[in-house]
């Protein structure tokens, strides 16, 4: 647990000292700037929830990654998941007007099932053909970006707009807000639940946690791996339309051009700091988009462009692994030493 | 003889806090064979590592011909003259034999270019001039173990090495390839060279060597002159108490078969047959030996009767269920299995010990989940876990520690308790006392014992021979996919299960 | 003929950035590197070549900032894989997010602009046309008249070949993948083969990457390689690495980069003609995996 913590630590000094140096460079003032990064995005309710809401798509998608790397399948699909899960969430929410109460779980359905679906195709795909879902989510992906930028454009784009994007989906669809904080967190929260619920406790998270340490063993033990594939995907894949679909419904409330971002390569690599640990990318979660939701404030007070944030996070990540590996190799040689350095006393 | 080798107080602890080597001194004269006996984890291997460079000491003093030396890498012990062949034979099996000779120290042309000619013509020299028997041009992937090794030893002959180290090169071979070996080490000895010998097995530490040094638990108990002693003092002084050689297996009825494996064949892409028609059966209270050099269709048999790969022909039924119409569940029912690879195929190294000990239980045994088997009940876990720990001696910190946090002998008692308590009458297992110190190979073998009186039938693959003869009421040979011979342990010898090792059926 | 011809020269120059990416990820591949670095090495070729030919208003400037760039990844490659032996794949993954943002935070600091940036003043790589052959009918236009990236990428498909398959280089290259720990036991580094293999598809991407931004066009844009590093990656993966055989996977892909375009003109949308590559990239790894092919550690 401690090495964990010490990693984390570590990786995120670093990183804030790499990010100081380059502001140092560009002739910024560093604590200045880090300063009105974290007062914009941590310092208060009104920030504080900001941060909160920005940190659910991350953490959706860094979810998707954990469960998924630490089960065994490749799944970097999560763009892609992400995008489908938006379409089909921005489709329902058009064309099926509903009131609040009845809009707002179908449409979260309909993200589940875009994204459990895009998933899929890559499932079937590997179990099918054999084809390695490393290769084929990440050709997906761009799959995925192409086909919805066509369709925002041709069959359902909004004939007024001035760039390619959507109708806006009914206001039944709409995210509500309980106070300052937006309601989409509490369903991050909820789903995190339910998947640290399923992967600690359930048997199938059982069978999923040990074919992804030891697959052989797993496949020994009496695992069906093919069923447990299949279930992987879906719900890895379902877990990245949910974040599709609830960043349509709390923010733009349309599908515009742009709207998966980074969030879900962010996504993956929170999950990789976390070392596919679910309170680990739900911490990392809210900590990059901090930094992300800060980023964009400091930029107009102090000038340093908000791009900074996305190369802090790949020194983040680099320095966290790095130093988690390390760590233990390096401690165990301390130990090691001190006993030899005791035999020849 | 002066000394050519001299080792001072050499300490080597593994992080984080495995002492491997405890202050040994010991010394090599030029122009001997000097074996190095102790039992699996004595720390032999790692004292030899520690000179080759392979591995850094920690403290103490090397000499070489009277010069302190410390070798960071085996390039430097090798332009030294000292070469190692490991246990693990690490070779190029896609490339052919010269090209794994000469990788590192090869003739070249122009521009770099490898000089194929002069490279085979080298190769085919030292072949001659040392009398091995080996093609330069066949593919490692294509010859025997045997050959792998000279191979091995040709790799380090090129290179004009005056110093050969040797770690257990006669556990791959079958008891006609060994005096074959020696009378060749015996040859470099005479023209010169040094041996230096690992190895447990006493009876050939005995006839090949001219002294032996014994380790025990990282420290030199004593050098003697192999002449000098005998196998009951060399093992007392390796384990430190009196070591029984003879056999605790009694008489038990064997009752009706359990296991019959009919025809069974495997025939890979390529044509060659993996398994050719094995036919054998294993009854009750029975146990039933494989032995065979590696890689004659014992994975093949195994991954058959597991599940792991699907037989091209043939059938494998224990109580009458044919297990090749089964999902590996439903074969677990019936098959408990042990694994010579603990982290391999036994265990997850990095889970918890709870969780490496609920596997397959957590499926057959109902007591484990609640609501049909959708979430598991770690109290009933927990309470197994301690139970199995208890009846089977295993030493853990605790059951969240990670697995490969126990020692080897208590993981694999570990698994073997949890294999143990599934209520199957049939169990497999494949090389279990492998890598095992002495007090946990007899627990093992104990265990074995205990499964046969209870009625169990027991099939052990092995590569120990000495195990087999302990343990086994009747021993079947594998030779290139075929049963070559189904003998009773009474009624037969070391060599002529050799023969059969070597030759196949047309030993008979 | 003139349509033939302009489908054949798009053909090579889609081709081109995949291959000499591909060939640098087949090196890593030989030696045992799990390396999916390539689309960020070529993203920071990219934009420094721009970054170089601007400044110096020369195109060798601009090459020379390209391979500097990219190398600069690989050293920090090296640096967490090699040294402190952290996963090959992680970081991966984490070095072409790194370039993504460095490229980017760049963009807005050195030339102040989001998404694109182009200008008179940077110099391109110019065209090769070869006297006496560029008369030749129908070869001539083909062969002739082509950017000098593209003659290097050429030549750098025949020294690969001869490199790894005729030298002693090549042997010790390949041990190091096939078996490690063998090599080490035979006096040569495997952990040093792997880094100069790493170095080397620096060197090779950044002449791809060069080629992006200063070969067919002249400007950086945001993620300019989108996806091209890893279609290299399945380059390397479908033929086993073989120089010869990457050359003629990436004159397909470069022939269906250049299908897609053509495609526009038949009414169909940009956007699934920008898609062509990737399901042709997808259809080959179906015939690959029907063939169940694959070797080397390269766990997919």
């Amino acid at each position: 647990m401690s090495r964990k913590l010490w990693s984390g630590v570590v990786g995120v000094a670093v990183a804030l000292a790499v990010g100081g140096l380059i502001m140092l460079l560009q002739g910024y003032e560093p604590v200045s700037a880090y300063g009105a990064l974290f007062q914009l995005s941590l310092a208060g309710a009104g920030p504080l929830a900001t941060t909160l809401k920005n940190s659910v798509p991350l953490i959706l998608t860094g979810l998707s990654a954990s469960v998924a790397f630490a089960s065994g399948p490749i799944n970097l699909g999560q763009p892609g998941q992400l995008v489908f899960g938006a379409l089909a969430a921005t489709l329902v929410g058009i064309y099926l007007p509903l009131p609040a109460g009845l809009a707002v779980p179908l449409l979260l359905a309909a993200g589940i099932a875009g994204g459990a679906l895009w998933s899929g195709v890559a499932a079937f795909l590997r179990q099918a053909f054999g084809m390695s879902e490393f290769i084929v989510t990440l050709m997906l992906n761009m799959i995925a970006d192409f086909f919805t930028a066509w369709a925002i454009a041709y069959p359902f784009m909004d004939r007024k707009a001035f760039s390619p994007m959507t109708l806006p989906i009914a206001g039944g669809g709409w995210m509500p807000d309980l106070g300052p904080l937006s309601a989409s967190v509490l369903v991050m929260l909820a789903a995190a639940a339910i998947v640290w619920f399923v992967f600690r406790r359930w048997r199938a998270g059982y069978e999923w946690r040990m074919t992804g340490q030891n697959s052989v063993f797993a496949r020994l033990g009496g695992c069906d791996i093919d069923r447990n594939f299949w279930a992987i995907m879906l719900v890895t894949g379902a877990l990245a339309g949910l974040a599709g679909a609830l960043v349509v419904m709390g923010g733009p409330h349309r599908f515009i051009k742009g709207l998966g971002a980074n969030y879900a390569w962010d996504g993956i690599m929170i999950a990789i700091m976390a070392n596919n640990g679910i309170l680990g990318t739900i911490v990392y979660g809210v900590f990059i988009a901090a930094i992300q939701t800060g980023a964009l404030g400091m930029e107009l007070i102090t000038n340093v462009p908000s791009e900074i944030a996305q190369v802090l996070e790949a020194v983040l990540v680099l320095v966290i692994v790095a130093t988690r590996e390390y760590a233990n190799v390096f401690l165990d040689r301390m130990a090691a030493r001190r006993q030899a350095k005791g035999r020849s006393a | 003889m002066a000394d050519l080798i001299a080792l001072h107080d050499l300490v080597k602890v593994y992080p984080p806090n495995v002492l491997a080597v405890d202050e040994v001194s010991v010394s090599f004269r030029k122009g001997e064979i000097h074996s190095i006996v102790g039992e699996n984890g004595a720390g032999k291997s790692t004292l030899m590592k520690l000179l080759y460079g392979l591995v850094p000491f920690d403290s103490g003093r090397i000499e070489f011909e009277g010069e302190s030396l410390r070798f960071r890498e085996p390039g430097e012990a090798i332009a030294h003259g000292i070469g190692m062949v490991h246990q693990e034979i690490e070779l190029i099996s896609q490339y052919r034999v010269w090209e794994n000779v000469v990788l590192g120290a090869e003739p070249v042309r122009a521009f770099g270019r490898l000089d194929k000619t002069r490279a085979v013509e080298a190769v085919r020299g030292k072949i001659e001039e040392f009398q091995f028997n080996l093609d330069p041009l066949a593919r490692v992937d294509a010859i025997s173990v045997a050959a792998r090794q000279k191979v091995e030893i040709l790799k380090l002959l090129y290179r004009n090495v005056s110093v050969l180290i040797l770690d257990e090169p006669t556990a791959v071979l079958t008891p006609q390839e060994i005096p074959q070996l020696f009378a060749e080490l015996k040859r470099l000895r005479d023209g010169g060279h040094t041996i230096l010998f690992i190895s447990h097995r006493l009876d050939e530490v005995l006839a090949l060597s001219d002294r032996i040094t014994v380790m025990r638990k990282g420290r030199t108990v004593a050098t003697v002159a192999a002449s000098g002693t005998g196998k009951e003092a060399l093992a007392e002084m390796m384990v430190g108490r009196q070591v029984i050689f003879t056999s605790r297996r009694r008489e038990h009825p064997r009752g009706k078969v359990v296991f019959e494996a009919r025809n069974l064949s495997r025939v890979r892409a390529d044509g060659l047959r993996l398994l050719d028609e094995v036919s054998f059966r294993v009854h009750a209270g029975e146990i039933v030996g494989i032995a065979g050099v590696e890689g004659n269709g014992q994975f093949e048999l195994v991954n058959a009767v597991m599940g792991l790969a699907e037989p091209s022909g043939g059938s494998v039924h224990v109580e009458g269920r044919d297990l090749t119409a089964l999902s590996i569940l439903e074969r677990r029912k019936l098959v408990s299995f042990v694994s010579q690879d603990r982290g391999g195929m036994g265990a997850s190294l990095q889970a918890s010990i709870l969780d490496d000990a609920i596997m397959t239980h957590h499926r057959l045994d109902g007591r484990f989940t609640f609501w049909h088997g959708l979430v598991l009940d770690y109290r009933a876990a927990r309470d197994f876990v301690d139970r199995l720990a208890a009846r089977f001696s295993v030493q853990m910190a605790s059951r969240s520690s990670e697995f490969r946090s126990l020692s080897g002998g208590n993981q694999q008692k570990l698994i073997l308790g949890r294999e143990l308590l599934l209520p199957t009458p049939f169990f497999l297992m494949d090389q279990p006392t492998r890598g095992l110190d002495v007090g946990s190979i007899e627990y093992v073998h104990g265990e074995i014992l205990a499964m046969r009186d209870a009625d169990r039938a027991v099939l052990l693959v092995s590569a120990d021979l000495e195990e087999l003869f302990l343990v086994t009421d009747r021993i079947l040979v594998m030779h290139r996919g075929k049963i070559a011979a189904d003998l009773a342990t009474e009624g037969t010898t070391v060599e002529e299960v050799g023969r059969y090792m070597l030759e196949g059926k047309a030993a008979s | 003929m003139n349509v033939l011809i302009g489908l054949i020269t798009g053909m090579i120059s889609g081709a081109t950035p995949i291959l000499l990416a591909a060939l640098g990820g087949a090196l890593t591949f030989y030696a045992g590197v799990f390396n999916i670095a390539m689309e960020g090495m070529m993203l920071m070729a990219a934009f420094f070549a721009v970054l170089g030919s601007f400044l110096f208003h020369s195109w060798l400037a601009g090459l020379a900032f390209a391979i500097l760039g990219s190398l600069a990844l690989a050293a920090i490659f090296i640096f967490f894989s090699v040294k402190l032996k952290t996963d090959e794949f992680v970081t991966g993954i984490a070095l072409n997010l790194f370039a993504l943002g460095t490229t980017t935070y760049l963009l807005r600091q050195i030339f102040k602009v989001k998404g694109v940036f182009t200008s008179k003043a940077i110099v391109p790589v110019p065209a090769i046309h070869i006297p006496y052959v560029e008369n030749i009918p129908f070869l001539g236009p083909i062969v002739s008249g082509r950017n000098l990236i593209v003659y290097l990428a050429a030549l750098a498909t025949i020294a690969c070949t001869y490199l790894v398959f005729r030298t002693r280089y090549g042997l010790r290259l390949r041990a190091a993948g096939y078996n490690a720990a063998s090599l080490d036991s035979s006096g040569v580094l495997a952990s040093r083969i792997r880094t100069q293999s790493l170095l080397a598809c620096a060197v090779l991407c950044g002449l791809g990457g060069a080629f992006l931004s200063l070969g067919y066009v002249t400007l950086f844009a945001e993620n300019m390689t989108a996806g091209r590093g890893w279609i290299s990656l399945a380059a390397v993966i479908l033929v086993d690495g073989h120089p010869v055989g990457i050359a003629i996977i990436s004159l397909l892909f470069g022939f269906f980069d250049g299908l897609g375009l053509f495609l526009q003109n038949y009414r169909v949308a940009p956007q699934f003609t920008a898609m062509v590559p990737y399901i042709a990239t997808l259809a080959a790894l179906y015939v690959y995996a029907r063939r169940g092919r694959g070797r080397r550690g390269m766990k997919l």
